[in-house]
């Protein structure tokens, strides 16, 4: 069985899964997702990529991979889940800011750098924001949808993927970095 | 592994909220069969009810492509209504309709929803175009799109002569250059 998640983890967060499959309502019949809708392997070495920032200057986050754990998270400023998500961004920030580099990159779809700057501007989310306008990382990383997390440990390899408003991002850097 | 176990991770596929996508079983390489029209090759035709944003077409009127013959058309199959990565992709169809495709454009959306998912998928996001409902991925096989359970994310553009124009077998909702392509796309079918 694949999992994107350590097992012992996993069971950490089994309640909440199975939880939130019951409540939330999105529970669709079960069914294999199209291949290309299925993110970067667990596993897999974390493609280092320069992507720019809200300024057009090139980031290589390939400075970051193999050297200190990473997370990049998929957005965009009229992604609600990504909204969902946001405190928990925040909150893992506070806990893991200091041991984990974090990429917020919007994804550059109807989207345009002045309105990401009034939004982080707005909303100072815990991230380094980049604006991926060529898609350069969401072809690498395989991005299938805003709010798609991808957390790669210290050995520059992707521990985790996953996607939605509810997602433990603290239970996943813990892990990670008690590695 | 806890009251989450195997047999409920996988009821939990496609869950909208929490779930590891490689949990999933995401990630593994998958062959895909192209068995599609090349561009060139004549579009296959098709009829298939449909909705709008207005609600339900008739059930005696179906959306049929040749009616459509002389006129630039957008076919863009998606795996399933209201999920984030289909919600990405027609919000931006809808509110980058005119550089993307421009006045005189048919585009139509395809997925294996019902036309009254599709009628309340439409009305959420305000789309300008119909979606169509091929729910035994019929008419998505004859262009390659068919997945398991769901279509794969395509799009073809479909010229005046109904020949297929261009097309995109790997369709991605966030990715720019897709979305560039395809205006350029329509646009050199529009013989702009």
């Amino acid at each position: 069985m694949r999992v994107g998640f350590p097992l012992r983890n996993l069971r950490r967060l089994g309640n909440s899964v199975c939880v939130a499959a019951l409540t939330t309502g999105f529970l669709i019949r079960p069914a294999a997702l199209p291949a290309q809708e299925a993110g970067i392997a667990v596993g897999a070495r974390a493609p280092a990529v320069v992507v720019h920032d809200l300024d057009g200057n090139p980031v290589d986050i390939g400075r970051f991979i193999g050297k200190k754990p990473v997370l990049l998270e998929f957005w965009a400023t009229w992604c609600e889940r990504c909204e969902e998500l946001l405190p928990r961004v925040r909150a893992a920030h506070a806990e893991f800011g200091d041991r984990v580099e974090f990429f917020g990159v919007n994804v550059a779809v109807n989207q345009t750098p002045d309105r990401v700057k009034r939004w982080v501007a707005d909303n100072k989310p815990p991230f380094t924001t980049l604006y991926d306008d060529q898609g350069t990382s969401t072809r690498a990383y395989s991005a299938p949808t805003t709010s798609y997390v991808v957390v790669v440990d210290r050995a520059g390899k992707v521990a985790y993927t996953g996607t939605g408003g509810t997602q433990d991002i603290s239970a996943v850097l813990r892990a990670v970095t008690d590695r | 592994m806890g009251p989450c176990t195997r047999s409920a991770i996988a009821a939990c596929t496609l869950l909208a909220a929490a779930v590891p996508l490689a949990a999933q079983g995401g990630g593994t390489p998958t062959a895909i069969v192209v068995s599609g029209p090349d561009v060139g090759r004549q579009a296959p035709d098709f009829t298939l009810p449909w909705a709008s944003k207005d609600g339900v077409g008739p059930a005696d009127a179906g959306y049929q492509l040749w009616r459509d013959r002389g006129k630039t058309v957008v076919i863009a199959f998606y795996p399933r209504d209201f999920t984030s990565g289909c919600t990405a992709e027609m919000r931006t169809f809808a509110e980058q309709y005119d550089s993307l495709f421009g006045p005189e454009v048919v585009v139509v959306g395809i997925s294996t929803d019902s036309v009254e998912t599709h009628a309340r998928f439409a009305s959420s996001l305000n789309l300008p175009f119909r979606l169509l409902s091929d729910p035994n991925q019929k008419v998505a096989a004859k262009y390659g799109s068919k997945g398991e359970g769901y279509a794969r994310r395509t799009v073809y553009v479909v010229g005046p002569k109904g020949d297929v124009t261009y097309r995109n077998l790997q369709f991605n909702s966030l990715d720019p250059k897709h979305y560039q392509d395809l205006a350029g796309a329509v646009r050199s079918a529009r013989g702009g």
